[in-house]
């Protein structure tokens, strides 16, 4: 508020307002909801029923939401944020095998799927063997190869994959679990094999290790976990400036029940945790800040989740500028992949789920993100079919190309409502955060199991509404229906299990066995070596050059995986 | 007193997906179950598990993929070691025609996701050995 006087003349609009309000609401008596009388965000914060130009008093306007491009980055990265360059369509992409997965890239390719100024971005994710670091003729491997993702298991695999492709020219992301160095070190050796260096690679690793703190998968222990993502970080930062190293894994915490504080104020505290871990490694923040990158998710609360992304840009610059000492513009962006929320897709009237994600879209894209994944509107009932995966790409396309909301930079910025509420939730997850600390980082509130059960707590409680009945799901709860439509679900065909089970047995017989067992004992070695290391001690990158090797040597992701597991223990992460 | 009835949920190690499962062992222990929750590699984990905790229910929780021969070895063991009254029952995102090639084999009720957590403690009271009297 510029004066004393604008503020007294605002204070008198929200009286009348409240008056005539508080009149209706008595119209309606206790018919009136809920949301009417005690207004709530979904992630529980309280709301006004409207919004004036003093609920701004609190923000600093320069300091606190500040210009699209300028620190603190609430309003955008940039200064244009969709006008010159539309964000990046990442489709997750995978199934089958190197061959079905192949067909799928250069299918969603013809239909338009595009990135960063007509550039090839291939979101990539691998397959449930390989998350769970198996070869496929393990026995807990059948009936889950090529499913969820793709099966790539070693560096001939990815010669099937990538045929013909020039992998300088392609921006590649590999979406895996705990399997992320193995991944990227067979990526790396199939590069050198093509004749292209590490320097010249583009794409990400996921480097989610974090997220065993919220998600039930068998894992490295955290404090390994931790060592493991600062590893690769290392590596990157001398090998592979184009490579975006490590992507906080927000979209799981939502998934996982989640809401958009805890979403938001966890990837702060991991944010923190890897950080100081890269420093204690002898890293400068902006040498290793510049390549990280996040995902969230977008939900069903349309200006929370809007919200939500500013806030996070504004908490992520202020917190590496104040507490790292980041100086480089870049290592303050908070880059995002938006994923829409696949946890509140509904199984029931699937195609409801296509209005649901056009919805969180066009949220997305209001928030400015740099990169987006449509879920398919059939998610919930198994992997997406071809027609599916197309319609979720064209509702990208229908955003970008016949709404106009491209035409301005960071539209809701100035609203009373989207600015009082992106500092709501800015505090909000800055206490989270800031918990996180006091519990000793996020390592050690992931070992307590605190984070697993604030997420789960969330959970519980949402679906305990969707019981009664308080939150509404179309299909679920009301508006529903008879279901007993049969839904054609896409399934993998299953000889595909038979041939990645020759394929690894003729790779076992084929390869030059002398050179594997070094690279494996050099492997075990290394693992020995790094288990035992403290963060401080990280910087030579023995682990990543020895995985490296390996790779070369026609190692499969499994057979590293297990040296790895040996060495730095593997279980699941929570009891119950 | 009533003997509770014991249920073993088991989900596999690299489903994500175990915010249903994790909600149902809590709905249920809430409810007077006994529950215990595992992660499983392989079906002969879940087997085990059943065995030493003498489970009159198993549930497999898979959201995804990959659960078929899993339900089918769990079925086929129970049933050559005269287990079959251990009422063996799924959830999760497993596809309608899958549920009745698993019903056809044995299986008990399927719930997706959505389901009303009343219905499957009815449907576990109602069908559980220790409900129905066939309990050794």
């Amino acid at each position: 508020m510029s004066s004393a006087e604008d503020r007294d003349k605002s204070q008198r609009m929200e009286d009348e307002w409240s008056t005539e309000y508080a009149k209706m609401v008595g119209r309606f008596g206790d018919a009136a909801p809920k949301q009417a009388t005690s207004p709530r965000s979904q992630s529980g914060l309280p709301l006004k029923s409207a919004y004036f130009p003093h609920d701004l008093d609190g923000i600093d306007v320069e300091e606190q939401i500040g210009r699209p491009g300028g620190f603190p980055f609430t309003r955008g990265n940039l200064a244009a944020q969709h006008q010159l360059m539309a964000w990046a369509n990442q489709p997750v992409i995978g199934y089958g095998l190197a061959e079905q997965t192949r067909e799928r890239m250069d299918y969603l390719e013809s239909q338009g799927m595009i990135g960063y100024f007509g550039q090839r971005f291939y979101n990539l994710v691998y397959d449930l063997v390989s998350h769970e670091g198996l070869d496929p003729d393990h026995p807990a491997a059948r009936g889950r190869i090529g499913q969820v993702g793709m099966g790539i298991y070693n560096v001939r695999d990815m010669e099937r994959l990538f045929d013909g492709m020039d992998l300088r020219k392609i921006n590649v992301v590999h979406i895996t679990y705990y399997q992320t160095i193995p991944a990227l070190a067979q990526y790396i050796a199939y590069g050198e094999k093509m004749g292209v260096r590490p320097d010249e690679l583009r794409g990400n690793s996921m480097n989610w290790y974090h997220q065993s703190a919220y998600v039930g998968m068998s894992a490295f222990p955290a404090d390994q976990g931790l060592k493991l993502a600062t590893e690769l970080i290392s590596y990157c930062s001398k090998h592979m400036p184009k490579w975006n190293t490590t992507n906080f894994f927000g979209y799981g915490i939502e998934e996982a029940g989640g809401n958009a504080a805890q979403e938001t104020g966890l990837m702060i505290a991991v944010g923190r945790e890897i950080a100081r871990a890269c420093i204690a490694a002898g890293m400068k923040a902006d040498d290793f800040l510049p390549r990280f990158g996040f995902q969230f998710s977008q939900a069903n609360d349309f200006f929370e989740e809007i919200s939500k992304v500013r806030a996070m840009r504004r908490m992520w610059a202020t917190t590496m500028h104040d507490e790292f000492g980041a100086r480089d513009p870049r290592s303050m962006h908070v880059r995002i992949h938006s994923h829409t929320s696949g946890a509140v897709l509904t199984a029931q009237q699937p195609l409801v789920n296509l209005i649901r994600t056009s919805i969180h879209a066009l949220g997305a894209v209001i928030a400015g993100t740099q990169a987006m994944e449509v879920s398919a509107y059939d998610e919930a009932l198994g992997i997406p079919s071809v027609e599916a995966h197309t319609l979720a790409l064209r509702v990208q396309q229908v955003v970008q190309e016949e709404t106009n909301v491209t035409a301005v930079s960071d539209p809701l910025a100035g609203s009373y409502y989207v600015e009082a509420l992106t500092d709501q939730l800015a505090r909000k997850a800055m206490e989270i955060a800031d918990e996180v600390e006091k519990q000793g980082g996020f390592v050690a509130a992931q070992q307590s199991g605190w984070i697993r059960s604030e997420v789960e707590a969330t959970s519980e409680q949402w679906r305990e509404q969707v019981n009664s009945g308080e939150r509404r799901i179309v299909g679920l709860n009301c508006y529903k229906v008879e279901e007993n439509q049969e839904h054609e679900v896409f399934a993998v065909d299953p000889s595909l299990e038979q041939l990645a089970v020759e394929r690894i047995q003729e790779l076992r017989a084929t390869r030059d066995n002398d050179r594997y067992e070094k690279a494996i004992a050099g492997l075990h070695v290394a693992a020995a070596e790094f288990a035992k290391a403290e963060v401080a001690d990280l910087g030579s990158d023995r682990l990543m050059e020895a995985s490296i090797e390996a790779a070369r040597a026609e190692a499969s992701t499994g057979e590293m995986m297990a040296v790895l597991k040996e060495h730095l223990g593997w279980a699941a992460p929570h009891e119950f | 007193m009533e003997q509770p009835i014991r249920v073993l949920l088991a989900k596999p190690t690299h489903d994500s997906h175990d915010r249903g499962v994790r909600y149902l062992a809590r709905v249920l222990r809430d409810g007077g179950f006994e529950v215990v929750f595992m992660n499983f590699l392989l079906p002969e984990d879940v087997l085990s598990a059943a065995t030493q905790e003498d489970v009159d229910v198993i549930g497999i929780s898979s959201s995804a993929g990959g659960h078929m021969h899993v339900f089918i070895e769990i079925a086929q063991a129970l049933k050559e070691s005269g287990q079959q009254d251990v009422l063996l029952m799924g959830g999760g995102i497993i596809s309608s025609s899958d549920v009745k090639k698993l019903r056809a084999e044995g299986v008990g009720r399927i719930f997706g996701p959505g389901s009303d957590p009343d219905e499957i403690k009815s449907y576990i009271r109602e069908n559980a050995r220790v409900a129905t009297g066939t309990r050794n």
